[in-house]
């Protein structure tokens, strides 16, 4: 509180008169920023997600443990993604010169991108849910950098990946590369303004719900396991 | 349902007994936000994370004084400090200086009383609003007052006292009429 609540001398020293204001000042007093009716539901909801998102971080004095746990998770996505660019062992041994298309044109292994993407976009979900999170108390700028940086190589890998066909799935990368490199750039004495911005345009571009939605529960290594 | 039973549902996981708790206090929380604030989609904020704080430290409440007390006292805590850190608080205050000159005025040049009182509650120092916002505005007693802010009755009594003659001085010429 300030000052003028705990200076020691506006405590009183006896019965102060105790007159209360005139009815036609009162009366207007009491219109004194007089609230609207509160948006009950939408600050309910607005309640309920940050409970539920508090509660996937659980936390405790190890505050690194999730973080930690996100970005010990890419190293999956990684080879994931390794897998999928690995020389086909037959290609391998094929002639070196070929004058053929079709020894010049990358393999494509759609099953094996639709379970990359989808790891990626579960392992996306689960930073950016810590993110939004930790926004409040801030403190963990840099590890959180460092791993949207991680999460944005893979981003612009699979984006590029000539398996990236499917639309929706491209937009969805596209609008995500664009979260995760605003969050790349947080320096580490960001202020809470810079995080609220991030924050603020995640939902506003509905970033969150759209992951939920494109990632069947369970997909994530970390899901369930902060 | 007295409070320590709600409370106990709230802490075993009853996801009825949130909203309950919720309904039950949030129309109160999001006015005293809104009268401190000014702002009612920043007390849409700040009444969120007021209950957002509630439930994480409910387990830590040890029932000293009423829930509502409780709460009232996390909302003046959220208001003030999200006040603060936007420095909007200190845009708002005119200045003690430049209250009694709002209320040299004449009736004809500002008739509008709403206005000038306004005005005058925002001149106040933050200590000095905040009490009189919460028992002349509403309704508060010293004793929530004082358990809310930290302090003793006396203080709250005090500081409304000189919050009723700063503005009577600042609205002089409304309060002879």
């Amino acid at each position: 509180m300030d000052d003028h609540l705990h200076d020691g001398h506006d405590d009183a020293p006896g019965d102060l008169p105790d007159e209360p204001l005139e009815p036609s000042l009162l009366a207007a007093a009491r219109e004194y920023h007089r609230p609207p009716e509160p948006p009950r539901e939408a600050m309910w909801r607005a309640i309920q997600a940050e409970r539920r998102a508090e509660r996937a971080i659980r936390p405790g004095p190890r505050r690194w443990v999730p973080w930690a746990a996100a970005a010990a998770a890419l190293l999956a996505v990684g080879v994931g993604i390794g897998r999928l660019t690995q020389p086909d062992p037959v290609t391998d041994h094929a002639p070196v010169a070929s004058w053929g298309p079709s020894a010049a044109a990358p393999r494509v292994n759609e099953a094996a991108y639709r379970l990359t993407t989808l790891e990626h976009l579960g392992q996306s979900e689960a930073f950016l849910t810590l993110f939004r999170a930790s926004v409040r108390t801030g403190g963990q700028e840099r590890l959180a950098s460092a791993t949207a940086r991680q999460l944005l190589a893979t981003n612009r890998l699979l984006l590029d990946s000539p398996a990236a066909t499917d639309r929706k799935t491209r937009v969805l990368l596209e609008d995500l590369e664009l979260v995760l490199a605003e969050i790349a750039q947080l320096a580490a004495d960001a202020q809470p303004d810079d995080r609220a911005l991030i924050r603020e345009a995640m939902d506003r571009g509905g970033m969150l719900s759209r992951l939920r939605t494109e990632v069947p529960a369970g997909t994530t290594l970390t899901r369930g396991e902060l | 349902m007295d409070d320590r039973e709600l409370i106990g549902r709230v802490l075993a996981g009853d996801p009825r007994a949130e909203r309950e708790l919720y309904e039950a206090h949030v129309d109160r929380v999001f006015r005293l936000s809104c009268r401190i604030s000014g702002d009612p989609h920043r007390a849409q904020d700040y009444t969120q994370e007021t209950f957002i704080r509630a439930f994480r430290r409910l387990a830590d409440f040890r029932g000293e004084s009423a829930l509502s007390t409780w709460l009232c006292a996390i909302t003046v805590s959220v208001t003030l400090n999200g006040l603060r850190s936007q420095r909007r608080a200190r845009d708002r205050e005119v200045g003690l200086d430049e209250a009694p000159a709002l209320g040299t005025r004449t009736v004809e040049a500002d008739p509008d009383l709403k206005t000038r009182m306004t005005a005058a509650i925002d001149g106040l120092p933050q200590g000095y609003r905040t009490v009189f916002v919460m028992h002349d505005v509403e309704g508060y007693t010293h004793e929530e007052i004082a358990t809310a802010l930290g302090v003793q009755p006396g203080t709250s009594k005090a500081q409304l006292f000189r919050a009723r003659a700063k503005l009577r001085t600042a609205l002089a010429d409304f309060a002879r009429d």
